[in-house]
């Protein structure tokens, strides 16, 4: 109800869900929700808004008014319309009125409203709100006005992204009918008042805000195709636009350097508005391109190098860098002087070192480098003056590089005259020798292809190498990591003997102060180590680096105790790939670098915050062990004497991050031991079968590895002194194959459960193992699934044998078994993918044809020679890795591989385990082999089936098998 | 325009790969909202005959003014003239009506309309008796049936079809062919007139006028009529029309004048601008040599409506496609699709892109025949709609293409090419090359050749544009992105080393290659 009393009690607790305290505001929250279904609920509120003498509250309620709308306003198929009809028509009745006459931050959420209600309900359900909209054009108010246009752009931005269709097209089509004319009305008349006011700051500020807000929405609204009404006013706008360009006014420069001011802002929208045409309609917008590069040229050279230019800059730079690419404007900068001009003017200023760049790279080293060295500087002036040198050196290379060679060497000598001084000179001079070498590049590589017309090795040797070399490594940081950085960049075009003369000046900047400086040294050692050379071995050899060995690993970790460096993702992940690159040089190290990795460990684990680092330090503690373990076995007893007592700390509070990590690399240690299990682990056993460490989807895959390490080593062991765990074992098995995202690990730890545990300790649980297999074939069976349950019960076969198996399905219902040899194996075994999973297969089948007199004598008998044939198919045919329909739009959270939160350590891998081994070398010959025995035993019935039904193709593969194996049936 | 509001049609294709092989190729839809003015190169709907008659004085100042006062009161003296019983004063009223009819700007149809003249004009055509008035009532009549629907409108609801199809069989020529092109106008209306004008039987009235001895200009007129009477969808003119026009339509097509082969042209490609049966029909009248052999003009009005036919007729079935290859479209496209004109040059890869969408035996043909440097060139320098359309021949190829036959396609450049395209200021397009990109990948795993890949794609930049449209607003865009960074660039790729030595746990879900199903 709107009364009074309604309108209190609403204002009250508005007022409520104000106050930090959270026992107060939250019941008021509470409140409000629980009434917001109420109808009048939404108009109770704007009137609030409309009516309320506590500015505060006005705004309070508007933005509550704005996350309302937001929940509830759209309409979702089989859900109750959250909101009533009279309450929607009466919002939008009313709100584009109130949202005009309202001060502006309230303002910008009623807009904020409009466009989610447009969004639904526009233009169908909401006929006349353009025509509103564009009346107020005429109001000559442009506090109302900028509203208006503001609400215009958020409902119209979406032109920009959507997909082209039939609605969204008649939707613009709409909007160009009533909107396009008054907005070009508005533009002409707003460019007209600018002359008016031109000595009136306020006055232009507001203005100029409005013609900011007109060039988004030609962009929004050009942006689909170039509408009819803008082609024929093309004119108009284009003319008024270079105006705009270069136009220039001191009432509206700000001394702000940071913060982009109004004419920054509008100049950047027509450099965008610009692009837009000249990629998408250049047939139309042909004769006012060069005018625009005209234009946007004079701009940049004119711009100064305040931060808060650069997004113009970048966007100014961007339009030229891809309008001097296209064949049909290339004539636009072919002149010399032009040329000349672009890269005097534009580029190498673009270029410069700023104080910006050096306050990053003193106070905000990791901001730094992630834009220099991962390239999230896509909108940076230097990115986009490269871009502009590489669009360039498309038609003219050859001149490019000749200018900008002049520049280089003068640059060069400026920084020799006074090295002090005019350091940045040099750091400018890299640079452009950077971006004009570098024609193609990778992480992996570095520069890849280089522009012929650059001497690298020359510049390296007399620029480069010197600044590596001096004595002082504290000294111009900046220049210093720029050599750092060139080595890492143009690793591989450098010959490799200057590589190994900067490896141990890298190996030196380890040690410096600057974050930056020795963070880059990190990654260009990393970087180096893992070039490959010759036979695909690494470049740099072990024994080449046998002098500096001792002393890069100390400076690695010197550095980590560098303040601001101490979670270094790029040293801890130098640290592994020294460790990966020295193999046995690093044992006599070992003892030092394990105490210091796992006192890393403890002190990150109390609070882990880079990931990165993380797993580089887990991956480091796999290579120590791998590595010493390698040479002796016996030594992995200290390794778990030095881990376990963190790995304790980190289980017991439950580090979640790394606890997957933990369960990786205790696998890694069990799996080393060659006799039974310690009693360390046994100790441990129980806590892994707990379900709530099961309930993470990243403790699945490792938890499963470790439990089948368990079985391997310690089988027997859990047999005898722990079979009270065996169902709560086969409980973690029950759990998993109920999942189809998880149904391959069940199947994982079934076959180690099955493969492993002594017979007898599993007797009383294996039908019902079967039974649960059955009924999740029955429920939802997967292509997954079906493979992976294929390889089990050939597995159980090779391990029980063939009668066992059938028994077994015979004896949970009648028939069972012939029903899974018809249904399941005889056509799904193609699909079986993975050289082990096959083997298991062939020879479980085999026995199955071979050794199981039900196939022979039973009704079953039917199925011998299909299932033979089936046997002969997967010997001979490719793979069938067709999917039926329905599995195609599972889920991807169903698939494994997209597990969420599961980092497998590489170094903590196992080799793969073949259960056959090598008790069958060639199952084929062992096929041959079965059939012959079989046949001796019951003579003339197995040549008799292969004759009647088997087809001639299969009946000449298994005759090669049989030659091959030199026996004959009879 | 063809492809203009193809793209979710198209998708579907790419969906459902393999699943709908029907609608593997790329159709116009029937009624698209267009945003952008009617092309310039189209062959036009109505005309208005603004020729001036040799003999005539240049037209006085009031003939030729805006001014509505004067034009008012003219108009009321032809209103006068045409209704008074004076035979000279009709003719002169009816000749001064089809000079203010005629003048370049502003006609002023309404009016005319609107003083109730149209009942005199079309009672005048039935005039045998005074050759010159029908003349000049049929002209009037034709200017008036030029302008809007609703002009066209009153002059049918007039009466005027049958008069005009009685016309036609006029002995004076300039009757005839004024009644020709009034009839025109008439059909270029829509479906509803067109076929109105055929159940009056407008088809043979009009043939009995095609003969050998007839002059150009009048065969112009005829042949443009014709082809406005195959103009036009929903819906079609029906078959038994089609079937009567197609052998003069076809004669007409191996004529020496130009604008009567545009027209004729025009006329093929509304034709085929349909479903296969319509294209089939054109097909079976063996004239696809002879459209090939067109696409070969200089004249851009005979190679714009031929090559929009051969366009319809490749985006018809395999075997449509396979017929227009037989006829050797694919050695006159690399040279249009080099054409100066960007219009041209993009319908040529509308075509590509079609024929790039069939079986691996056609794009087979496509690599013989050297379209893959062209196509690259049209990547790198096309103008933005020419390279829309040869992104989708890119995507259509590398879906539909043999390991080899994508593997060629990249080592053409076209990689690189549509990965520079990335930065196109349209989602369809973006989204198109991304899934290019990802049959690209699917090629490379087939090959085992993934991290080369990879390394290409970061090498020439394309790495880091796709890591970019994660940022996308566009939800399909962003996880399309998103998929192929995750599933081939995601982190420490580089660690092939390790990943040798590392293998994950037992009985690993191992990579698949070839897919047959067992059959002996």
């Amino acid at each position: 109800m709107l009364n009074d009393g309604n309108l209190q009690t609403l204002t009250e607790y508005l007022q409520k869900t104000l106050i930090p305290d959270p026992a107060v505001r939250r019941p008021a929250e509470k409140f409000l929700e629980s009434v917001e279904g109420n109808q009048n609920y939404p108009i109770l509120l704007l009137t609030v808004l409309e009516k309320s003498q506590d500015e505060v509250i006005r705004v309070c309620a508007a933005v509550t008014f704005k996350n309302y709308i937001k929940r509830n306003w759209r309409i979702v198929e089989d859900e109750p319309n959250k909101i009533s009809d009279p309450d929607r028509t009466a919002i939008k009745a009313n709100i584009v009125n109130l949202m005009l006459t309202s001060p502006e931050q309230i303002q910008k959420q009623l807009s904020d409203a409009i466009s989610i209600i447009g969004r639904e309900d526009f233009p169908q359900k909401w006929p006349d709100l353009l025509t509103e909209m564009v009346t107020r054009f005429q109001s000559g108010d442009f506090h109302i006005i900028n509203g208006v246009l503001r609400t215009a752009h958020s409902l119209f931005k979406r032109y920009r992204h959507e997909f082209k269709s039939n609605e969204l097209w008649s939707e613009i089509k709409l909007v160009l009918d009533t909107f396009a004319q008054p907005l070009t009305e508005l533009f002409k008349a707003t460019i007209d008042l600018c002359q008016t006011h031109a000595t009136d700051v306020n006055a232009l500020k507001v203005l100029f805000s409005s013609l900011t807000l007109i060039s988004k929405l030609f962009y929004s609204l050009n942006f689909q195709d170039l509408p009819e009404f803008f082609e024929d006013n093309m004119e108009t706008w284009m003319t008024n636009f270079h105006n705009l360009l270069t136009l220039d006014n001191k009432l509206l420069q700000t001394d702000d350097e940071e913060e982009a001011g109004l004419l920054e802002l509008l100049k950047s929208q027509i450099c965008d508005n610009a692009a837009l045409y000249a990629q998408k309609y250049d047939e139309e917008f042909q004769p006012y391109l060069p005018r625009f590069v005209t234009a946007i040229w004079n701009l940049l050279v004119t711009t100064g190098q305040e931060v808060k230019y650069d997004l113009l800059v970048s966007n100014a730079i961007q339009f030229l860098a891809s309008v001097c690419e296209r064949p049909h404007y290339k004539h636009l900068f072919e002149d010399q002087n032009v040329l000349t001009s672009i890269c005097e003017k534009v580029i190498v200023p673009n270029m410069e070192f700023r104080s910006a760049d050096e306050e990053a790279f003193e106070d905000n080293a990791e901001e730094y480098i992630i834009r220099d060295l991962e390239g999230s500087d896509i909108d940076t002036r230097r990115r986009a003056a490269c871009d502009l040198v590489r669009g360039l050196c498309k038609f003219f290379e050859g001149p490019v590089t000749g200018i900008f060679s002049g520049y280089v060497n003068s640059m060069l000598t400026e920084y020799a005259k006074n090295p002090g001084v005019n350091w940045k000179h040099k750091d400018a001079a890299i640079y452009l020798v950077t971006s004009l070498a570098s024609k193609a590049q990778t992480q992996k590589h570095g520069i890849t292809q280089a522009n012929e017309l650059v001497n690298l090795c020359e510049f390296f040797v007399n620029h480069i190498l010197v600044d590596l070399k001096s004595p002082n490594v504290n000294e111009f940081p900046v220049l210093k990591a720029d050599a750092i950085k060139y080595v890492m960049t143009f690793r591989s075009q450098l010959p490799k003997e200057q590589l190994l003369e900067a490896v141990p000046l890298l190996v030196a900047h380890l040690q410096t102060e600057s974050i930056v400086q020795h963070t880059y040294a990190a990654h260009s050692l990393e970087r180096l180590f893992t070039m490959r050379g010759a036979n695909n071995a690494t470049l740099i050899t072990p024994a080449e680096m046998a002098p500096f060995t001792e002393q890069l690993l100390n400076n690695l970790f010197k550095a980590l105790a560098i303040p601001g460096s101490s979670e270094n993702e790029y040293i801890m992940k130098a640290i592994m790939r020294s460790f990966s690159l020295l193999q046995d040089a690093i044992v006599p190290y070992i003892p030092t670098l394990i105490g210091q990795l796992t006192h890393k460990l403890l002190l990150v684990s109390k609070n882990p915050s880079k990931p990165h680092f993380n797993h580089y330090l887990f991956e480091s503690l796999c290579l120590s062990i791998r590595i010493t373990c390698k040479a002796n076995r016996d030594t992995v007893g200290s390794f778990e004497e030095a881990l376990f007592p963190v790995f304790t700390e980190i289980l017991q509070n439950d580090v979640q991050e790394f606890v997957p990590y933990v369960f990786q690399v205790m696998s890694l240690l069990l799996e080393i031991h060659t006799s039974s299990i310690p009693s360390s682990y046994m100790a441990l056993f129980p806590h892994l079968l707990q379900p709530a460490l099961w309930e993470r989807t990243g403790n699945i895959p490792p938890l499963v590895r470790l439990l089948q390490a368990y079985l391997e080593k310690g089988a027997t062991t859990i047999a005898s002194t722990a079979a009270d765990k065996i169902p709560g074992l086969l409980g973690v098995f029950q759990k998993l194959i109920a999942s189809k995202a998880n149904d391959h690990q069940g199947f994982y730890l079934l076959n180690s459960i099955v493969e492993q545990m002594p017979p007898d300790s599993i007797t009383q649980y294996r039908k019902q193992i079967f039974i649960l297999l059955f009924q999740r074939l029955q429920s939802s069976k997967t292509t997954k699934f079906v493979k992976s349950f294929l390889v089990f019960i050939n597995l159980y076969c090779v391990k029980y044998g063939a009668i066992a198996l059938q028994e077994i399905f015979d004896g949970i219902q009648p028939k069972m078994f012939g029903m899974v040899v018809e249904k399941i194996i005889i056509p799904e075994v193609q699909k079986v993918s993975g050289q082990v999973e096959k083997k298991i297969c062939a020879v479980g089948i085999t026995k199955i044809l071979t050794e199981c007199p039900a196939m022979m004598d039973t009704e079953y008998t039917k199925l011998w020679t299909p299932l033979l044939q089936a046997l002969i198919g997967l010997f001979e045919l490719p793979e069938d890795d067709s999917i039926p329909d329905d599995e195609h739009f599972i889920d991807i959270e169903d698939t494994p591989g997209y597990q969420t939160a599961f980092s497998q350590l590489a170094f903590a891998g196992k080799k793969e385990h073949d259960p056959i081994g090598d008790a069958v070398n060639n199952p084929k010959i062992l096929l041959a082999q079965s059939l012959h025995k079989l046949s001796t035993a019951c003579p003339g019935r197995v040549p008799s089936m292969l004759s009647t039904s088997l087809p001639a193709e299969a009946l000449q593969f298994l005759q090669g098998y049989l030659q091959a194996a030199t026996v004959q049936l009879v | 325009m063809p492809t203009e509001n193809l793209c979710d049609k198209r998708m579907s294709k790419f969906k459902n790969k393999g699943k709908e092989p029907t609608k593997m190729r790329d159709r116009r839809i029937a009624e698209c909202v267009e945003l952008r003015k009617a092309h310039k190169v189209e062959s036009i709907m109505k005309r208005r005959n603004i020729s001036s008659v040799g003999d005539e004085e240049p037209l006085s100042p009031c003939e030729n003014t805006d001014n509505k006062q004067v034009i008012s009161e003219t108009i009321q003296e032809i209103v006068a003239n045409v209704n008074g019983d004076c035979p000279e004063k009709q003719r002169q009223g009816c000749q001064a009506a089809r000079k203010l009819l005629s003048r370049e700007r502003n006609p002023p149809l309404k009016e005319i309309i609107e003083a109730g003249l149209l009942t005199r004009f079309v009672e005048f055509l039935g005039r045998n008796d005074d050759p010159t008035l029908q003349f000049e009532a049929a002209w009037s009549l034709t200017n008036v049936a030029s302008g809007t629907s609703w002009h066209t409108q009153q002059v049918v609801e007039h009466g005027a079809v049958p008069a005009f199809i009685a016309l036609l069989a006029s002995p004076m020529l300039n009757i005839s062919e004024q009644a020709v092109w009034a009839l025109g106008n008439i059909a270029g209306d829509g479906p509803s007139y067109r076929d109105g004008l055929i159940d009056c039987g407008v088809i043979p009235a009009l043939l009995a006028r095609l003969t050998p001895d007839a002059p150009v200009g009048y065969l112009r007129n005829l042949t443009w009529t014709l082809s406005n009477l195959c103009r036009n969808k929903n819906p079609f003119p029906r078959f038994s029309a089609v079937q009567q026009m197609l052998p003069s339509i076809i004669q007409l097509l191996h004529h020496s004048d130009k604008s009567i082969l545009s027209d004729a042209c025009w006329a093929i490609s509304y034709l085929t601008d349909g479903p296969n049966e319509r294209i089939d029909v054109v097909i079976k009248t063996g004239i696809l040599p002879r459209l090939v052999e067109l696409l070969g003009f200089e004249e851009l009005t005979v190679v714009t409506p031929a090559l929009r036919s051969i366009g319809n007729i490749v985006s018809g079935s395999d075997l449509q496609t396979q017929a227009a290859i037989d006829a050797g479209v694919l050695s006159a496209l690399p040279q249009l699709m080099r054409h100066p004109k960007s219009s041209v040059q993009k319908e040529a890869a509308w075509a590509v892109s079609n024929i790039a969408a069939g079986p691996c035996q056609q794009i087979q043909q496509l690599i013989t025949c050297g379209l893959l440097a062209p196509l690259v060139d049209l990547l790198r320098n096309g103008d933005f709609k020419t390279q829309r359309e040869a992104v989708w021949a890119v995507t259509n190829y590398t879906s539909g293409g043999t390991v080899d036959q994508v593997v060629h396609l990249v080592k053409c450049g076209a990689l690189e090419a549509i990965l520079n395209l990335l930065q196109a200021k349209d989602t369809k397009t973006v989204l198109v090359i991304l899934d290019a990109i990802n049959n690209v990948f699917l090629a490379a795993e087939k090959l085992g050749e993934v991290d080369k890949l990879c390394l290409l794609v970061e090498e020439v930049g394309g790495l880091d544009r796709i890591e970019f449209l994660q940022n996308h607003e566009n939800n399909a865009i962003y996880r399309a992105a998103q998929a192929l960074i995750e599933k081939y660039f995601s982190e420490d790729g580089d660690d092939q080393c390790l990943t040798t030595e590392a293998t994950d746990s037992n009985f690993v879900f191992g990579a698949s290659d070839l897919q047959k199903r067992f059959d002996f």
